[in-house]
């Protein structure tokens, strides 16, 4: 499955956020956008996943364009996780995910025993199965991004769409949650879109990395041909360096120091 | 797997049973309600009456005027509170309540204005009670609407629509001073001197009504877990809040047209209801409906009852308890804005 997004204008009523962007997403590779703040990168991410119009240009999932699809049927290609999202607090974690299956459902219809399979397979991939029986709101901050994260699974996306899955996280969740991304990943062999703020978890991650400054696209590649010191500088407005330690595959990033 | 299996059965069976104890209640206090007033029956006169055929005095009173008001007073406080469940679901809102968000002023509005103007149009009152409503709601999005619904800014065009149709129901009031009590009778809901012709209207629209709420659990669910998360799920998030917006215009425009302006019940039902079941609209909403029969027939018995000889329209005593309430719930409502 490869989603291409060709000279894509994106915003909301007259402003324009995004102008002119080229996109592409494969199946099988964890893809990060970044880019500072109010760059543009979520609205890119919303734009290709249609829960925003963009207002030029054209997104074709395997050739075919994103506008044709039916609501369902797109559920069924490709799951996003929003940055906000909400449940009732009594809502139990297995009634949440159970919501992924909805695309495969009819309208009256119930959950079959293949999606109680599909659902209890969604938790254990995320490690929240013994967590099935709780309530959302008895959950910490890493749990229920799982948990979240199970109920997109549940809708056996081809490629998961996970717009900034650890901004609200501490650290440990954060590793927690990149590394079960990265897992994901590598098993099932479903691609991963993320919108990431921290520079060093889209570094290890990554298979390809997309930079977005200012709405266009300042640059795409390999985690090392694109965090440079010069992109730091020109995007970011940092100093930093690159530096390789020995026994480290990925490179880390030093910033200067602030005294 | 077993376990699963085993927990969803026991909140099946704790649902069934809240129904099952509402369902009494219903019947109960049905009962009560057809006994006591200004004849006093005792419950074995109530039955007799109900189901022997004999031809008596309390036969006539319970039958033909005591009756009617008890069914009728079951269906509005089952609409009214379906509209309200609706509503919430839909405003992302747990405040949402046809009363407190301007949707019953708009139908009442527009049923005193036809009433008013073309008083030959009373036949049509439903349908222009409808279209009140569904202007309201418009109004309310269109208000609170920037890149999305924003709850507080929905209860504040509510607040602000409500009192500008306040106004105008007023300004109405005052210009046809020698037409009052019509114009009163829809500014305060009144089940006084109900009979069965209302029941036939009210029945209509109520299963209608109430049918196709059931037709919304689904989305309404959906919509609960925030728009972008409904429209990852293939829901048509608009659609479906025009489509559920509809339905709640069209169950309280229905109790305006046929009682006058009740308020609150939607919003302390659903309220009370979700404290008993939860939130998943599959068990909240019937819950609702059986509750909702529940709240206003007794709030309806104590208007009718309280003080001998003057009957307080149940539209004043939803308001009195209704108030502190949503007051109540204000403070703490910050509970269910969580991310």
């Amino acid at each position: 499955m490869k989603i291409n997004g060709n000279g894509l204008q994106i915003g909301y009523g007259d402003t324009i956020i995004i102008d002119e962007i080229d996109i592409e997403i494969s199946k099988n590779e964890i893809t990060t956008i970044i880019g500072p703040n109010g760059s543009g990168k979520s609205t890119v991410l919303k734009a290709i996943t249609r829960l925003l119009h963009y207002k030029k240009g054209i997104v074709n999932i395997d050739g075919r364009d994103l506008k044709s699809f039916g609501a369902k049927e797109l559920s069924r290609r490709i799951g996003v996780l929003p940055q906000m999202h909400s449940a009732p607090a009594d809502f139990l974690v297995k009634e949440l995910v159970s919501y992924g299956r909805m695309p495969y459902q009819g309208f009256l219809s119930g959950r079959t025993a293949e999606d109680e399979r599909i659902i209890r397979e969604a938790m254990e991939a995320t490690g929240t199965y013994h967590l099935r029986d709780k309530s959302i709101h008895e959950l910490s901050g890493g749990e229920s991004q799982r948990v979240w994260i199970a109920t997109v699974l549940t809708q056996q996306p081809e490629i998961l769409f996970l717009d900034e899955p650890t901004t609200y996280l501490d650290i440990s969740h954060q590793i927690e949650t990149m590394r079960m991304v990265k897992r994901l990943n590598q098993t099932t062999g479903m691609g991963v879109v993320m919108v990431l703020h921290d520079l060093g978890h889209a570094l290890e991650v990554s298979d390809r990395i997309i930079v977005i400054k200012d709405g266009k696209k300042y640059s795409e590649g390999t985690p090392t041909e694109v965090i440079t010191k010069q992109m730091l500088q020109d995007v970011y407005h940092v100093d930093a360096d690159i530096v390789h330690l020995e026994g480290r595959s990925k490179p880390l990033i030093a910033f200067r120091e602030l005294a | 797997m077993q376990k699963t299996k085993q927990l969803h059965s026991t909140k099946r069976l704790k649902v069934g049973f809240i129904w099952g104890i509402l369902l009494v209640l219903i019947a109960g206090l049905s009962v009560t309600a057809i006994a006591i007033g200004s004849a006093r029956y005792s419950f074995s006169e109530v039955l007799n009456a109900l189901f022997s055929g004999e031809r008596s005095t309390a036969q006539t009173v319970v039958l033909s005027l005591r009756l009617p008001r008890v069914i009728l007073a079951l269906l509005i406080g089952a609409c009214l509170s379906a509209s309200g469940a609706l509503l919430q679901a839909v405003m992302r809102n747990p405040l949402a309540d046809p009363g407190t968000i301007g949707v019953s002023a708009g139908a009442g509005t527009m049923a005193i204005t036809v009433l008013l103007i073309f008083p030959n149009l009373t036949f049509s009152l439903p349908l222009f009670a409808f279209l009140g409503a569904a202007f309201a709601c418009f109004l309310i999005y269109s208000l609170a609407w920037k890149d999305g619904i924003n709850p507080v800014r929905i209860i504040l065009s509510g607040v602000a629509i409500n009192s500008v149709l306040g106004g105008y129901n007023a300004f109405l009031q005052l210009m046809n001073s020698d037409n009052l009590s019509g114009v009163l009778a829809f500014m305060n809901g009144s089940l006084s001197g109900m009979s069965w012709t209302q029941v036939r209207v009210m029945v209509v629209y109520a299963i209608l009504g109430l049918f196709l709420s059931i037709l919304c659990v689904k989305n309404a669910n959906a919509l609960q877990l925030g728009d972008e998360m409904a429209r990852n799920l293939g829901v048509k998030v608009n659609a479906s809040r025009i489509c559920l917006s509809a339905v709640a215009a069209f169950l309280a425009a229905s109790t305006v047209s046929v009682v006058g302006m009740i308020g609150f019940v939607g919003l302390v039902v659903p309220h009370i209801s979700r404290m008993l079941v939860g939130s998943d609209y599959k068990f909240m909403l019937p819950t609702c409906v059986l509750l909702g029969g529940v709240t206003l027939l007794f709030a309806d018995t104590i208007g009718r009852t309280a003080i001998p000889g003057l009957e307080i329209p149940v539209g004043i005593i939803m308001s009195v308890f209704g108030g502190p309430f949503f007051l109540y719930m204000l403070r703490k409502k910050g509970k269910f804005n969580e991310n």
